[in-house]
């Protein structure tokens, strides 16, 4: 398998398999534009991702590259969270910064598997919290006034078992 | 000015201050991410802070809800307040069985949320024609509509919507037992584009509506008239003729039905899958042997009480119908053995049959169920009230198909001395056989 050369924003590069690269669909369209073909030694410039989140981006991808192509997002079914694999959940025991470094890489180079499991991770960091433990997960600060407050919590209390 | 300023100042370091999440993530990430989340996380999320609320609020989060688990809590300020959370953008909402929900709440709903496109009102039994109008008025998206059980509902409502919501493809107007003929023809006419009509119950749907639903509406593909017993032939029949793709119907409980009706159906709607006629006495062998013949794809045949039917109608289904899955023949007192046998030999028992209810079948014995071991994909028998059942032959049944669900009941050896009158069934004298 031919390899392409990644450059972090931090001017590291990495050599990686062409087809691995590619389930970023931001990056194989790259290639498709701009004509590269193997026998250049042309490096793909990523000048939004550092290396420490590259080199996770393509730990992660490298892992997946055999994996179907994850389906289309479908509006009318409600969204799992509990589907996460143990691989991706061990993947992604990281502090909240990286959590949220790779959701943007994921985003920006269009990875939609990674970008799925990466927003149902902080999904299930919120689900079964209360507001003020939600707060505390993320370090929310509260900025209602004590008269705000008591009307959000009316406005949204119907949904809590009695 | 300078006040101003200073306030600048504070906003800029209380966003430096601000959580790490808000910080990276711009908004359409954090949407994403809520959009993994349930109502009730929604809800709290809204608590959370002031840029929260405006997120866990913003109506991409809420184009479909299903109340159904808080209809206990769901009162009217709810509505209102979900229908200014989503407005345009909500598609699909259950408020099934949220029975505090009136008039007016429905109507601030359709006025804020005219894009609504599927709306579940089972059960909300304050409802009037009102809720119906508004609907009319302001929605004229709406696809899906069950009213099931809003049994305020008049012949004005059906009006209301053939006017305002011609996009009208599925109606549930079960136990509506308001909704006449005249209805029904008004919805006919202005919602040519129907493909489901439900209206269990509703004593006073007549021929004449089932065929204006059927010169109208020419695309139905499920049709319940469960226990609208003035049907006759003549509407069946107009079904079968101009709703070709009918591949849902029951008719459960219309038992003024004769063969005309099965024969019909025989000849013009291949692609029936199920058919319900529990209770339509007068169907006899001739019709189903007809309906074999040609209903090749029938998956779910309910014909509890089809009391005339005999084996030989099941071993026209053996033949003919190679994808029954489910086959009720509950009540059907004169299927024997040889019936049975021949359904066991058949392709669908090999295949497809799961659930077999022979209840009050007396005439089936032991002999029945060791045919029924070929079925491996058997998965239910119902034999209450099979006297002829005995233990040892479910017992020989369980041996071969170790997974399957029996249901039988044998009256214990002593009769109990106080064991009278509620149930009249014949399983109490099959102690003494």
């Amino acid at each position: 398998m031919p390899n392409i050369k990644l450059q972090s924003s931090d001017g590291e590069t990495f050599e990686v398999d062409v087809e691995i690269a590619k389930c970023s669909v931001t990056i194989k369209t790259m290639l498709e534009d701009l004509g590269m073909d193997d026998e250049e030694e042309e490096v793909v410039p990523l000048p939004n991702v550092n290396s420490a989140i590259l080199r996770k981006v393509i730990h992660w991808a490298t892992y997946h590259k055999d994996d179907p192509p994850p389906p289309e997002d479908d509006e009318n079914k409600e969204k799992r969270t509990d589907d996460i694999s143990s691989w991706d959940a061990d993947f992604l025991k990281v502090d909240q910064g990286t959590l949220f470094e790779l959701i943007l890489a994921a985003n920006y180079l269009d990875i939609k598997g990674l970008l799925d499991v990466t927003c149902k991770t902080v999904a299930n960091m919120i689900k079964g919290k209360a507001p003020e433990e939600i707060r505390k997960t993320f370090n929310i600060k509260n900025d209602f006034t004590a008269s705000e407050e008591e009307q959000v919590r009316k406005e949204n209390e119907w949904c809590e078992e009695k | 000015m300078a006040i101003d300023g200073v306030k600048q100042q504070l906003n800029k370091v209380f966003a430096e201050d601000d959580a790490l999440i808000n910080k990276k993530l711009p908004k359409e990430l954090l949407l994403r991410i809520f959009s993994y989340l349930d109502v009730v996380s929604l809800c709290r999320c809204a608590q959370v802070s002031k840029a929260w609320n405006i997120l866990a609020l913003d109506g991409s989060n809420w184009q479909r809800i299903d109340l159904f688990d808080f209809q206990k809590d769901v009162e009217g300020p709810i509505i209102e307040n979900i229908s200014r959370r989503c407005g345009g953008f909500l598609r699909q909402l259950s408020l099934r069985g949220c029975q505090s929900i009136a008039d007016g709440s429905m109507k601030t709903l359709a006025q804020l949320c005219p894009n609504v496109e599927d709306l579940n009102l089972n059960g909300c039994k304050k409802l009037t024609d009102t809720t119906c109008n508004a609907l009319s008025r302001h929605c004229s998206k709406l696809q899906k509509l069950n009213l099931d059980s809003c049994a305020a509902i008049t012949d004005n409502s059906l009006k209301a919507l053939s006017d305002g919501c011609p996009n009208l493809t599925h109606i549930n107007i079960s136990w509506c037992s308001n909704i006449t003929e005249n209805g029904v023809e008004a919805l006919a006419r202005g919602c040519p584009r129907l493909r489901s009509f439900i209206s269990k119950g509703c004593k006073h749907i007549t021929s004449r509506a089932v065929i204006c639903l059927a010169r109208f509406c020419h695309q139905l593909e499920v049709v319940n008239l469960q226990g609208c017993s003035n049907i006759r032939d003549e509407a069946v029949q107009s079904l079968a003729e101009k709703c070709p793709r009918l591949h849902y119907l029951c008719l459960s409980g219309c038992s003024a039905l004769t063969d005309a009706s099965l024969i019909a159906l025989a000849q013009q709607c291949p692609l029936l899958s199920t058919l319900e006629v529990a209770g339509c006495s007068q169907f006899t062998d001739a019709a189903f042997q007809a309906l074999a013949r040609s209903c090749r794809y029938l998956e779910k045949m309910d014909l509890d009480e089809c009391v005339l039917i005999t084996d030989a109608t099941l071993i026209h289904l053996a033949m003919g119908c190679p994808r029954i899955e489910y086959l009720t023949l509950s009540h059907c007192e004169l299927i024997t053995d040889e019936g049975i046998r021949h359904l066991s030999m058949s392709p669908c028992a090999a295949e497809n049959l799961t659930v077999l209810e022979l209840d009050n079948c007396p005439l089936v014995t032991d002999a029945s169920l060791e045919h029924l071991t070929s079925c491996h994909n058997l998965q239910r028998v119902e034999l209450y009230d099979c006297q002829l059942i005995t233990r040892f032959g479910i017992r020989r049944l369980r041996n071969h198909l170790p997974n399957i669900k029996v249901h039988a009941y044998f009256a214990p050896v002593t009769p109990p001395p106080t064991a009278g009158g509620t149930r009249q069934r014949y399983c109490r004298c099959c102690v003494i056989l």
